[in-house]
């Protein structure tokens, strides 16, 4: 008896189930990243259909964060996308500040700009290197997570931690960008491009990974926007769709960037979609960081605000809010 | 493409179904009665192009009468504009139509609901559990269920301040 | 500078040796040469798999140790490095990954959500893969930084080096086997 997942599904008859043969692409499997289950229907080497188990790695987020105060959630919005954990935080706050109805200023607003895009370039490194691992190349992995050591350095020197980094408060940063965070990012900004156009050459045109990569899991627009998709893969399958330029958040309206749209909704498309989408961030932090402007970097919301240390022991109003924390 | 020409269109063809209008919250949000759900939803995805899903899931107010809810978050990416319809079902009586057949993501959002809530899609081609084990047998997210796992033998109350 | 000063070579046991010949017993023999070729198999399932991505990149290479060579099929692998949340769907899998390797295997818990649970103190979380296999080492952190993954490494590779070869056929062996409920073959 089979179950029927999605209407693309096949109804065998009882010949033709003779034809094709079932392989259970398992929960660990080194390709899907070890977290679903594909139990496939396979025409020799062809997959014609395929059904998912998922909930391998069902923590409970929502329920936790029934019970949580708003500034401890933070710390589990880090591992909703660990890939590119200040993105989440920062929506986050967003959402917060949005229920307050708090107006940051447009230093807040750049400084995020450049840790967001920061962390975006993170996570787009990672999607193509492994692109390129699952297919067989291992060198661009290796190159390209020596860049990402380099990033973790900076969100070590902005918030203390690497990969689940906790950074900000509701409201701004807790603490300014220092001299070295800002000459780290400058460096890296510097040795991107390089890096970049030594991993392009390695994949970008090669014959074997266009092989393996043109015409592969394609999707059409109609289906993605049908199925909810959104990001590069709904941007690879044709259609003009960025959250950044639709509804701008944290002043990305100041900026001027463009946005890669594909044609096919392949694997190939996706992986062009993300290596421009990583160009487009190099000049996005660079043009932030370049135009920084003078302010206070937290806006001090009165629930959310931890006082500098020399007012808590000198002041009442300060203590106080330190010890409600 | 403006809210109040929307609402009054709906009003036009929906008298009976649309029980609250709230506008103060982010996005422009009704209160739906349940019967109208796929019909409502069917007239604003082909006569107003909301054509994205964004976001369908279950809500638990334990206070009120009809405790399941259920919230669709639609978006017209054109006009970009974003509408939110609310609708809500007692827990004996927990059914809801199903909109596979309208937007195919509408699928496993509705499994993830069922796995969570208990709320039965009626017409869902495969209504089973998504994410918890197939084994369960209460809905998690209800309020009266707690967090931790109730089984655990192995917590010692002093270290956890009970 | 002295030619053999630039290369650091793994240290001999402890043996007699003579001329033309070096005598040791065979534990400490053969626990050398697992030791610095141990193949791990990664079973990363979330934000610890990252920070293991990174360790075997080339800033923190476990390569260095003798692991350079991952296996994803457990048949092939020596020591199982679970590294990540493991929910009670995903259990039954683990279990069944341990069974499938062959002896002798270790198993190293990286991270405190394989450790323990971690954050997620919850109704789908199992709260520590120490309830279906045994465990050799536990390196705690959330996630752990790429030295202490390396540092729980060594450890194992202590164990390794250290290890009777009649342990695994032993009755106290086999009890703790399953008490865990691990089939096993014999």
């Amino acid at each position: 008896m089979k179950t029927i997942n999605s209407e693309h599904h096949l109804d065998l008859t009882k010949e033709d189930e003779k034809v094709y043969s079932t392989l259970n692409l398992g929960p660990t499997h080194p390709a899907t990243h070890g977290i679903f289950q594909n139990v496939l229907t396979m025409n020799g080497e062809t997959i014609v259909s395929a059904e998912q188990t998922i909930g391998y790695i069902h923590r409970a987020f929502e329920k936790i964060a029934e019970r949580r105060p708003y500034y401890q959630i933070t710390t589990l919005t880090d591992r909703l996308n660990y890939c590119s954990s200040p993105l989440n935080n920062i929506g986050w706050h967003l959402a917060v500040e949005k229920l307050l109805g708090v107006e940051t200023n447009k230093r807040i607003d750049y400084m995020r700009i450049i840790v967001m895009e920061l962390a975006r370039i993170s996570d787009h490194l990672i999607c193509n290197s492994v692109i390129g691992v699952d297919s067989g190349a291992l060198t661009g992995f290796v190159y390209l997570f020596e860049e990402r050591e380099k990033i973790y350095e900076i969100y070590e020197e902005l918030c203390g931690a690497r990969l689940t980094t906790n950074l900000g408060v509701v409201g701004g940063f807790d603490r300014d960008f220092s001299p070295i965070a800002i000459q780290k990012i400058r460096d890296l900004m510097k040795e991107l491009p390089k890096v970049l156009h030594e991993f392009e050459n390695l994949l970008m045109r090669n014959r074997i990974f266009m092989d393996r990569t043109i015409n592969v899991g394609a999707i059409s627009a109609d289906r993605a926007l049908n199925y909810g998709f959104s990001g590069p893969c709904l941007r690879a399958a044709g259609v003009d769709y960025d959250v950044r330029v639709q509804e701008p958040y944290s002043s990305y309206n100041d900026f001027d960037f463009s946005v890669p749209i594909g044609q096919n909704g392949d694997t190939y498309d996706r992986f062009c979609v993300r290596q421009t989408e990583l160009w487009e961030s190099i000049k996005l932090v660079t043009n932030a960081l370049d135009n920084l402007p003078e302010g206070k970097f937290n806006t001090e919301v009165p629930a959310f605000f931890m006082p500098p240390k020399e007012d808590v022991y000198s002041k009442m109003e300060p203590l106080i809010s330190h010890l409600k924390w | 493409m403006e809210y109040s020409i929307l609402l009054q269109e709906l009003k036009n063809k929906f008298e009976n179904s649309i029980l609250s209008v709230d506008e103060t919250a982010d996005i422009f949000t009704i209160t739906i009665a349940v019967e109208a759900v796929k019909e409502m939803i069917t007239f604003l995805k082909e006569q107003h192009n909301f054509i994205f899903l964004t976001d369908l899931c279950g809500i638990h107010y334990p206070e009120e009468d009809k405790e399941l809810g259920v919230i669709y978050h639609l978006h017209n990416l054109v006009a970009n504009k974003r509408i939110r319809l609310k609708t809500f079902v007692t827990k004996e009586n927990p059914q809801v139509e199903s909109l596979v057949s309208v937007f195919s993501g509408a699928n496993w959002m509705e499994r993830e609901t069922f796995d969570f809530y208990g709320i039965d899609f009626v017409g869902h081609p495969n209504l089973i559990r998504i994410l918890n084990v197939e084994y369960m047998d209460y809905y998690p997210m209800r309020k009266e269920y707690p967090l931790e796992d109730a089984t655990r033998s192995d917590k010692d109350d002093r270290f956890f301040g009970r | 500078m002295n030619e053999k000063d630039k290369y650091t070579v793994v240290e001999a046991p402890e043996g007699y040796s003579a001329p033309g010949f070096f005598a040791t017993t065979l534990d400490k023999a053969v626990g050398l040469a697992r030791k610095n070729s141990l193949w791990p198999l990664p079973f990363a399932t979330s934000c610890c798999g990252i920070e293991f991505m990174a360790t075997m990149g080339a800033h923190y290479d476990l390569g260095r140790f003798g692991a350079e060579r991952l296996s994803f099929s457990p048949r092939q692998a020596d020591l199982l490095m679970v590294m990540g949340t493991i929910a009670k769907k995903m259990a039954p899998v683990v279990q069944q990954v341990y069974e499938q390797m062959a002896e002798p295997r270790w198993v190293i818990a990286v991270g405190a959500c394989a450790s323990s649970g971690g954050v997620f103190d919850t109704y789908s979380v199992l709260q520590g893969i120490d309830k279906v296999v045994p465990v050799d080492v536990y390196v705690p952190g959330c996630p752990p930084r790429p030295e202490q993954i390396i540092n729980g490494f060594m450890k194992i590779q202590e164990l390794v080096g250290n290890e009777p070869l009649r342990r695994r056929y032993s009755p106290e062996y086999k009890e703790m086997l399953e008490s865990y409920g691990i089939k096993i073959d014999k």
